[in-house]
């Protein structure tokens, strides 16, 4: 279990990241590696994630469920899903608010995600997993701030 | 004449030269025995898995029986370890072990060998009444060589003291059973293969120790040569072919980053003699695009995830091998593939590792250690490579091809590379070598050191000091836990082979280890350089593994 809590800073009014972070299309071109499918009659949608764990590519098949709660500005993000060849299973519960920040002017995410990587991958990356999402929590922070950056431009 | 004798007789009509082990009072009459008829030299160790593991390497690096002997009871509960080693390894090995009297349920060192040798994975033959004494030595040679591994010969003492009554008759050796061994490829699978390979633009060849085996380097080359694929090899089957310009080394985690970058856009993997287990395939990761043909003399094997080729063909190696070339010629099939400049550029250079680390005060980094040894030690010394994380380093680095180049990891344990260097040393009748193995490894079974002084053995062993248990120590590192729990210091094991007998010299730094290579190569025997590495420089698959960097 890889237990994620970060607090992500955006120089950038509340209202925008939230416009940002509520449109599935706009959130997964945050995320590096991501890409999103169709959307499923019950409001979720299929994604792809390749993932480098250390040099082994790995190629994720996921359904994303996105609950959203606009008056709180918060929302909850639930992913399953398995890589192509079938050994590997990816499971992440994420909940995330956007809170305003007084000094200096902006936004502060708070993102709490639980992320379970299970089959064969999980003894290969051992420890390396962990890292590797801290890694893409850092290029999501700043892919984030550039969207909200552009979206208020 | 006695049992005891009729088995000595038979075991030297098997062929034995060498047997390694300890004496006891349960094979005492047979080793007194062996002395007696003469052509035999039994080397006497410290610890009976050492022997065991002495019989290993000499198996390992001659494909002939390996044999070792102890004495019942506690001689052979010391077999645990090189006996799962062995079996792993698949290794031909007859182990004479002495057992209890059956007579005599409440003896001391009473033991179910027979529990004991299935819990160690090792076959297991009773010599049950003085008649069997023929069948039961050609049995236990038989089995080790069909099936290609340990075996325990048990025979209780009271037995051994027995009449032989047929002494007349000749003992008939295990090979009057054995029949011609080359298996040759189903027509219809190898034309499977060859339309798999005939549609592939991008192969890769990953070889292992049955092609070598096999004796299939030329047939492999030449296949490669025509389909445009890259070569690589197994871990066991490290550096063999590499004279090849476009070979890979090591498919999987000892791989470099360039190998594993041109494997993502393999479209198709034929593995030759190579079980294709989760380390070399990664289970599946290492060549996401690829379809495979399998060729291997057994009658099948399952790969790492538990998938089939998409294409198994059982035969010899060399048979099969040559068969998927002839069949492509008749097809003047050609392919370009891998084999481009753009690629070989991309080879150069492709085991270097540039990263750079703060070296800790009085150490030298362990990289500029293999360096070193691979430049100043010539190509006509063996190589064997022990377990722990220093293989890190050393499964890496080293890229020369040599006589013998052996890894080991068979079973994932530290300490059985020196026992199995030391019988491939004998083995290919004391012609020196050198081992590379970490310090928790040397110091398992150190007492060794003094048996290779004894005899002579002229090992080089190559401490690579971290004075610590390097894999729990990165683990513990990088899971922030107390990583000073994993360190144990040394002597300095040098001045402990000296002690012994023979040779050592402590390092500090890469001229100490230049200077005492240097001194062993103009007088090679049995010698130990305690090269003091530092622990701030993590070997490669740990970088990956562990700390997921992308390298």
């Amino acid at each position: 279990m890889i237990e994620v809590n970060e607090r992500i800073e955006v120089p950038s009014a509340p209202r925008t990241v939230w416009s940002v972070l509520s449109d599935p299309h706009e959130v997964v071109g945050c995320v590096p590696g991501a890409a999103l499918g169709a959307e499923q009659e019950d409001g979720s949608f299929d994604a792809t994630l390749t993932v480098k764990f250390g040099p082994a590519k790995v190629a994720f098949r996921a359904r994303v469920a996105l609950e959203l709660d606009p008056a709180a500005m918060s929302g909850r993000v639930l992913a399953r899903g398995k890589d192509d060849k079938g050994g590997t299973r990816i499971r992440s519960n994420l909940t995330f608010r956007v809170e305003e920040r007084a000094e200096p002017a902006g936004s502060v995410v708070p993102i709490e995600a639980q992320v379970e990587i299970g089959g064969k991958l999980a003894s290969l990356v051992e420890g390396g997993a962990a890292l590797v999402v801290k890694r893409m929590t850092r290029e999501f922070t700043e892919r984030l701030a550039a969207r909200c950056a552009a979206a208020a431009a | 004449m006695k049992v005891y004798q009729r088995l000595a007789a038979n075991f030297k009509a098997e062929g034995v030269t060498h047997m390694f082990g300890i004496m006891g009072d349960a094979n005492m009459y047979w080793m007194h025995e062996l002395d007696k008829l003469g052509g035999v030299k039994m080397l006497e160790v410290r610890h009976e898995g050492a022997g065991l593991g002495m019989a290993d390497g000499w198996a390992r690096a001659t494909r002939s029986v390996g044999v070792a002997t102890t004495t019942c009871g506690p001689g052979v509960s010391q077999l645990a370890t090189a006996f799962l080693t062995a079996s792993r390894a698949e290794s031909p090995i007859v182990a004479f072990c002495g057992e209890h009297p059956t007579n005599d349920q409440e003896y001391n060192q009473r033991l179910d060998q027979a529990r004991f040798a299935a819990g160690c994975e090792a076959g297991f033959v009773r010599l049950n009444t003085p008649d069997d004494a023929d069948d039961a030595v050609r049995k236990a040679f038989y089995m080790a060589r069909m099936e290609s591994r340990p075996v325990m010969l048990s025979a209780p003492m009271d037995v051994q003291q027995k009449t032989f009554e047929d002494d007349d008759e000749p003992y008939k050796p295990s090979s009057t059973l054995i029949p011609p061994r080359a298996v040759r490829p189903d027509p219809e699978a190898l034309r499977q293969a060859a339309d798999i390979v005939a549609g592939a633009k991008q192969p890769v060849i990953i070889v292992g120790r049955g092609a070598r085996w096999s004796g299939a380097g030329e047939a492999v080359l030449r296949l490669a040569k025509r389909t445009g694929a890259l070569v690589a090899t197994t871990l066991m089957a490290k550096t063999w072919l590499s004279e090849d310009e476009y070979h890979v080394g090591v498919a999987g985690t000892y791989g470099t980053r360039t190998a594993m970058r041109l494997f993502e856009e393999a479209d198709c993997v034929i593995a030759v003699g190579a079980s294709m287990n989760r380390y070399t395939i990664e289970h599946g990761y290492l060549f996401p695009k690829a379809r495979y043909v399998q060729i291997d003399s057994k009658p099948h094997v399952v790969m790492a995830g538990g998938r089939s080729a998409d294409c198994y063909v059982q035969a010899d190696a060399r048979a099969g091998v040559e068969g998927l070339d002839t069949l492509l010629e008749e097809r003047s099939f050609r392919n370009v593939g891998y084999r481009t400049p753009d690629v070989r550029k991309q080879l150069a250079g492709q085991y270097e590792d540039r990263k750079e680390f703060p070296l800790d005060p009085g150490t030298v980094d362990p990289r500029e250690v293999i360096r070193v040894l691979e430049e100043t030690v010539p190509t006509s010394i063996s190589l064997f490579t022990g377990s722990g994380a220093t293989a890190g380093f050393s499964n890496i680095m080293f890229t020369r091809q040599r006589p013998l180049v052996l890894p080991s990891h068979f079973f994932g344990c530290i300490g059985q590379m020196m026992p199995a260097a030391m019988g491939a040393v004998v083995a290919t009748g004391n012609k020196p070598a050198m081992l590379v193995d970490g310090d928790a490894s040397v110091m398992m079974h150190l007492a060794e050191f003094e048996t290779m002084v004894r005899y002579d053995v002229p090992l080089l062993i190559v401490v690579m000091n971290n004075e610590a248990l390097g894999s729990e120590y990165y683990k513990l590192h990088a899971h922030d836990m107390k990583s000073e729990l994993a360190t144990i210091p040394t002597p300095d094991l040098g001045a402990v082979a000296r002690a012994f007998g023979g040779r050592g010299r402590l390092a500090r730094n890469a001229e100490d280890v230049r200077a005492a290579a240097a001194e062993w190569i103009a007088k090679p025997g049995p010698m130990m350089i305690d090269a003091r590495i530092s622990r701030s420089v993590v070997t490669l698959p740990y970088r990956r593994i562990h700390y997921g960097e992308d390298e």
